[in-house]
């Protein structure tokens, strides 16, 4: 199978070395193990015979036996590590290759895949991968050298104590292949049942509120013990599996070393065996049994870690879809963009989320964009940032065609502030600045960037109007913020978005929504502060800019405003023909306008 | 709540600890008791095959007794089997008493969380709570199924073993036990440095995966600014960061794993090598039956040991648990109701007599009512107005007790006499005193027992529930997609916000409170919704007394008296009208259309 194929050429080929040596290891491991056995048994049998030289002879075992000692020690830790360590490095290889694709995938994947579903991949499923080259490889390989020699050991110690010994073993063997699919089954049945209690917990936390404003406690303490009754049923049929039916194997290995008894102690009285033999089956049985057990339990790490694989390849082949790369962008001035009878529809839409869009944008002028929620004009932005693709011959960057562009270059071209602002965990000043080869690692480098004085920095801090909230940062710009640093509030993220693009500086100026947790107050300021901004980098002409809003306050200065309804546009002009129109935008600037000054 | 950075708990600590789970176990000590039981039966079982195996090579094999080697090797299958038997009902009922009692920890820690009172809710982080009801509960089970018990059975198979060599030949178990020392001692030192790669191991791998998650949860963000390759750079860093910690760890583990092969090997050189000479001699102390026997013990006797300091650290995170579980359980909880308790509000009609209200959210905090007095008369409707940190909502959580510590007093007027609100139970009062808020929570089930919360009083009467959608106008909307069974979605996912709204009124009108109380925050729902929903507050203000924290229009002028607040206390009150001559305060809030202030505020 390609799958196959694809995951041994990439992956386990590069770490052949290291597994033959480790091969070697675990033949040389698995000799000694096996000889270790058969030196007792001689050392017990010359105790027996009482020659001559019976304590030079045991002493000199001994001797062996303690080099063996030391040697079993050396050759199975670098077995080992021969094994564990390449899986480790597939597991690294893997994780890297998956978040490397992922990021070349575009939104119409991601609207199908939930994140916490795709880190699980990343995350789990690498972890799977990796059991299954290193840990699982471990003991098959193992099992691979050390059964047949044990085998061996045994036969020619005594080949018809080994047929019998090995009867009872053999049904054992069998026995366990039924068990353990079902065990581990039913374990993981148990670890699903269980994040089905916790889900169920959570829920009820989350609507502690309601429930005890209705005095409603004894009911939701019944439908979570549901489930939690559920969950100690199945883990007791799994406790009497694991009491009863897994320690079968080990158990037939004991019954073997009790024929080994019977019918040993009768070959050593009628036939004269060596008595030392017995000592010798014992204990090559016992750790044939061993053996055979790790293979029970790795069978399952090894149909997990094929799962995983599947889900994980399936992931590496999906293509990001784009289209063909055929003209290449270098913006130098800011672009002219004209939208031609743009119609869009989400790729599981039922409808067209646009229609017939005809707009056009002269270089270094603003658009705005008015409409309610769910008018489209996000959908629009997406479109224009090649979020999602346009249709053909539909949007046009100084005439050429954006899907001919290749994204990256797309891309480099515009500063984008999106609808619901997304911060780093790290410095504010990084997150604004998104410069370096590595802005995450800002804590580090926060020494050196912080003497750096950046006149650009302050521009757009000004203009975002983020000075205020810096100063009550714990750490001023260097505060980490995000998820696992200091929560801003939603209007101060916003701002900071801004504040980003800013700092970006580019021909294209997009910024979605960006003003709606902002007070009329800091949106005036704010308003202004980009307008001026645009305008006033040293040298350079103020960037094509795209404005979208549902307040009609912020797109004021527009040099034209179209005003979106059900994806198509149903008023155009400036915010003064507009207001004179009275229709939609006329309407909401009354309602907006007549909120407090 | 950082709960990993707080240090393990001492060994004292441990202890009193496992005294006071002791209650939890308890219950369960039949169970425990057999599976204890079970543990020195299998040691000697164990124990005492090598013994047998002596016997044999010692007298019957020289004395070619045939008979007595038959019966002797059946006397073994039958201990195997023995040890099987006792084994597998050792195992079975341990993990029985186990598991019962962890099912039992996490339903009394579930159910004490549910009933602790609302401040609890506000200072503690859900997930920080979630954590404490599973993973810690969880990390008990491990440790008590795997850990404890399995330290148990193994040191009284290690003492078994011990014993029954030292009564063989104490000379013989010194010198080949002078290994052990060693053993010891490199177990506990490897052991420690491989805890502590173990645990960077798990922060690196921890940072790689939440830098992940966070990347592909911005992904356009980063997509759009052109971060990939920075973003793959760094991961690539951090994975290296994981990688090389694992690498180190895989070194020491396998060290110590490989450790027990060769003790084992050591330690039978050194038997044959001293014990050969007393063998040789005729009518030596030690016997090769005895050498038998002494081979299989030094095989089985140092398993154990490597597993020992690791189930120790198990044992010690079990108590860090156990320590948070119980720091949960110790919070008091609101009072309870006793089962056959009466309600004494059974006869109350809604009306309410609040004197000289005051209220702190904390103990020093400031007061954010300042000594209200008004009256609610039965069946009045009462719109409370206000700007936002006039107290308007605190007021309604007062009411509903889900804070206590008020001062002043409010009376709830029955037939026999006024009743203090603080005097009575937070589950009574709130069977006949409801509030809704905007912010509706729904479960991820039928509309059944979204409606009746589950009670099978009469809110679950399947009529009752029907007339209660038609109350507020969704009776329509629940039929089209299926009734009283449709499932709704997570968090309501499948339902629009208006839609949301109406089903929280249902709620309502199926319980048919005395006193409600209802948030009117905004929402912005499509007009043809907010029309029921309109209608639906109409409706539910029929019948008996409303305090509503007004937004509506409507609303306020449908009232029948309204109360303006400002900063804690009752700046006007009257009807619409006689609060419009007045030109004040309710004049100003009406014109501005009651909108909340804006979002941004802190």
């Amino acid at each position: 199978m390609g799958s196959t194929r694809r995951f041994l050429s990439r992956y386990v080929a590069p770490n052949l070395p290291p597994y033959g040596l480790g091969w070697v290891m675990l033949f040389a491991t698995n000799w000694v193990v096996v000889r270790i056995p058969a030196i007792v048994g001689e050392a017990l049998t010359i105790l027996e015979e009482r020659g001559p030289q019976a304590l030079a002879g045991t002493r000199s075992l001994a001797t062996e036996l303690l080099v063996l000692g030391a040697v079993v020690i050396v050759v199975r830790s670098l077995s080992r590590v021969l094994f564990f360590n390449p899986g480790r490095r597939v597991e690294y290889q893997v994780g890297v290759d998956v978040f490397g694709h992922l990021l070349s995938l575009q939104r119409p994947f991601y609207m199908k895949r939930k994140v916490g579903e795709l880190v699980s991949i990343a995350s789990n499923d690498t972890t799977s991968v990796r059991l299954l080259v290193g840990f699982a490889a471990l003991q098959v390989c193992n099992v691979a050298v050390a059964i047949p020699l044990h085998l061996y050991q045994m036969a020619v110690t005594d080949w018809q104590l080994t047929l019998w010994c090995l009867i009872p073993v053999a049904f054992g063997a069998v026995y366990m292949q039924f068990t353990v699919r079902k065990f581990f089954g039913m374990v993981r049945d148990s670890m699903q049942m269980l994040a089905r209690v916790s889900d169920r917990i959570l829920e009820i936390y989350s609507g502690i509120g309601t429930v005890r404003s209705h005095a409603a406690e004894a009911a939701a303490f019944e439908r979570f013990d549901l489930r939690n009754r559920e969950y100690l049923d199945l883990q007791l049929r799994i406790a009497r599996v694991r009491a009863f039916s897994m320690p079968v194997l080990g158990f037939s290995g004991l019954v073997g070393t009790g024929i080994v008894l019977w019918v040993g102690s009768m070959q050593v009285v009628d036939d004269g065996m060596p008595v030392g033999n017995l000592a010798t089956f014992t204990a090559l049985l016992m750790s044939l049994v061993g053996n055979l057990t790790a293979l029970a339990w790795v069978l399952a790490a090894v149909s997990r870690g094929v799962v995983s694989w599947g889900r994980i390849d399936e992931l590496l082949e999906t293509p990001p879809a784009l289209p063909d790369e055929r003209s290449p962008l270098q913006l130098d001035a800011p672009p002219k963009l004209e939208l031609r009878a743009l119609s869009f529809q989400y790729p599981d839409g039922d409808e067209p989320a646009l229609h017939d869009i005809d707009i056009t944008v002269e270089p270094g002028k603003t658009l705005g964009i008015f409409g309610k929620t769910g008018s489209g004009k996000t959908t629009l932005v997406e479109v224009l940032t090649r979020v999602h693709t346009p249709p053909e011959g539909t949007v046009f960057v100084d005439g050429i065609d954006a899907r001919d562009v290749p994204l990256a270059d797309f891309r480099d071209a515009m500063a984008v502030v999106p609808q619901s602002p997304f911060l780093f965990s790290t410095t504010l000043r990084e997150n604004i600045r998104l410069q370096g080869a590595n802005p995450y690692k800002a804590a580090a480098d926060a020494s050196t960037t912080e003497a750096m004085p950046d006149a650009r920095l302050d521009e757009v801090l000004t203009a975002a109007c983020l000075w205020d909230d810096v100063e009550q940062l714990p750490n001023g710009l260097d505060t980490v913020v995000g998820e696992r640093g200091v929560m801003l509030s939603g209007g101060q993220r916003q701002r900071a978005a801004l504040a980003r693009a800013l700092y970006r500086s580019r021909p294209l100026l997009l910024l979605d929504d960006i003003l709606s947790a902002v007070d009329q107050g800091t949106e005036a300021r704010m308003v202004s502060a980009i307008r001026q901004l645009r305008g006033g980098v040293a040298g350079s002409m103020a960037p094509t800019t795209i404005i979208v809003s549902h307040r009609t306050s912020v797109l004021e200065h527009a040099d034209e405003i179209v005003v979106l309804a059900d994806g198509r546009i149903v008023e155009r002009g400036t915010h003064v023909e507009l207001l004179a129109k009275g229709g939609e935008y006329a309407e909401t600037h009354d309602h907006q306008g007549g909120e407090g000054a | 709540m950082s709960d990993t950075k707080k240090p393990m708990p001492s060994a004292s600590t441990t202890l009193a600890l496992l005294r006071r789970f002791w209650v939890f176990a308890a219950t369960h000590k039949r169970w425990l008791g057999l599976g204890l039981s079970m543990i020195p039966l299998v040691a000697a079982m164990s124990t005492l095959r090598p013994l047998m195996v002596k016997y044999a090579v010692d007298d019957l094999i020289p004395a070619h007794d045939m008979v007595g080697l038959r019966v002797l090797s059946l006397g073994f299958m039958v201990a195997v089997m023995a040890e099987f038997l006792c084994q597998a009902v050792q195992v079975y009922a341990l993990q029985r008493a186990g598991h019962t009692t962890i099912s039992d920890v996490r339903r009394k820690v579930f159910n004490h969380v549910i009933h602790l009172p609302n401040r609890f809710f506000d200072k503690n982080a859900l997930g920080s709570l979630l954590t404490r009801t599973t993973s810690d509960v969880e990390a008990l089970s491990e440790t008590l199924s795997f850990g404890v018990f399995m330290i148990l059975t193994d040191v009284v198979m290690i003492l078994s073993i011990l014993g029954a060599m030292l009564w063989l030949s104490p000379w013989l178990t010194l010198i080949t036990l002078t290994v052990a020392p060693v053993l010891f001692i490199l177990v506990r030192y490897v052991g420690a440095v491989l805890r502590r790669l173990q645990l960077e191991v798990r922060k690196a791998q921890a940072a790689q995966t939440g830098f992940l998650a966070e990347q592909l949860a911005g992904v356009t963000v980063v997509q759009l600014f052109g971060r990939e390759k920075a973003a793959h750079d760094e991961y690539q860093r951090l994975g290296q960061r994981y990688l090389s910690a694992t690498k180190t760890a895989n070194w020491f583990d396998a060290l110590l794993y490989a450790v027990m092969d060769g003790i084992s090997a050591f330690s039978v050189a050194l038997l044959i090598y001293f014990a050969s000479p007393s063998v040789l001699t005729e009518g030596g102390a030690v016997t090769l039956g005895l050498l038998f026997a002494f081979v299989d013990y030094l095989q089985r006797i140092f398993i154990p040991v490597k597993e020992f300091s690791g189930k120790l650290a198990t044992i010690q995170r079990a108590a860090a648990s156990l320590e948070r579980i119980y720091g949960l359980l110790d919070e008091p909880t609101e009072a309870a109701v006793e089962p056959g308790e009466e309600n004494p509000l059974v006869p109350w009609k809604g009306g309410l007599k609040v004197r000289d209200l005051k209220f702190a959210y904390g103990e020093d905090g400031p007061d954010v009512l300042k000594g209200l007095s008004f009256d609610v008369a039965p069946g009045e409707v009462v719109a409370v107005v206000g700007r936002t940190g006039s107290g308007k909502s605190s007021l309604g959580r007062v009411l509903t007790q889900f804070y206590t510590g008020y001062r002043g007093s409010i009376e709830m007027e029955t037939p026999d006499g006024g009743l203090e609100l603080r005097d009575i139970k937070p589950s009574h009062v709130r069977k006949h005193l409801l509030m809704v808020q905007q912010d509706v929570f729904l479960f991820q089930d039928s509309v059944a027992y979204n409606i009746c919360l589950g009670e099978d009083d009469l809110a679950c009467d399947p009529d009752r529930m029907m007339d209660a959608l038609e109350l507020v106008q969704a009776r329509k909307l629940i039929d089209e997609r299926g009734g009283l069974a449709f499932e709704v979605g997570e968090r309501g996912g499948n339902l629009s916000q208006g839609e949301t709204q109406l089903l929280a009124f249902a709620r309502v009108a199926a319980r048919q409170p005395t006193l409600l109380i209802l948030d009117e925050a905004t929402a912005s729902v499509d007009s043809i919704t907010e029309q029921k929903v309109q209608h639906a507050i109409e409706k539910l203000l029929e019948g008996r007394s409303v305090l509503v924290i007004a937004h509506r229009l409507s609303t306020v002028r449908r009232a029948d008296k309204i109360m303006v607040l400002s900063k804690g206390e009752i700046a006007e009150m009257g009807s619409h009208d006689e609060l419009m001559a007045k030109g004040g305060l309710y004049a100003e809030l009406y014109t501005m259309g009651f909108e909340e202030d804006d979002p941004d505020e802190g």
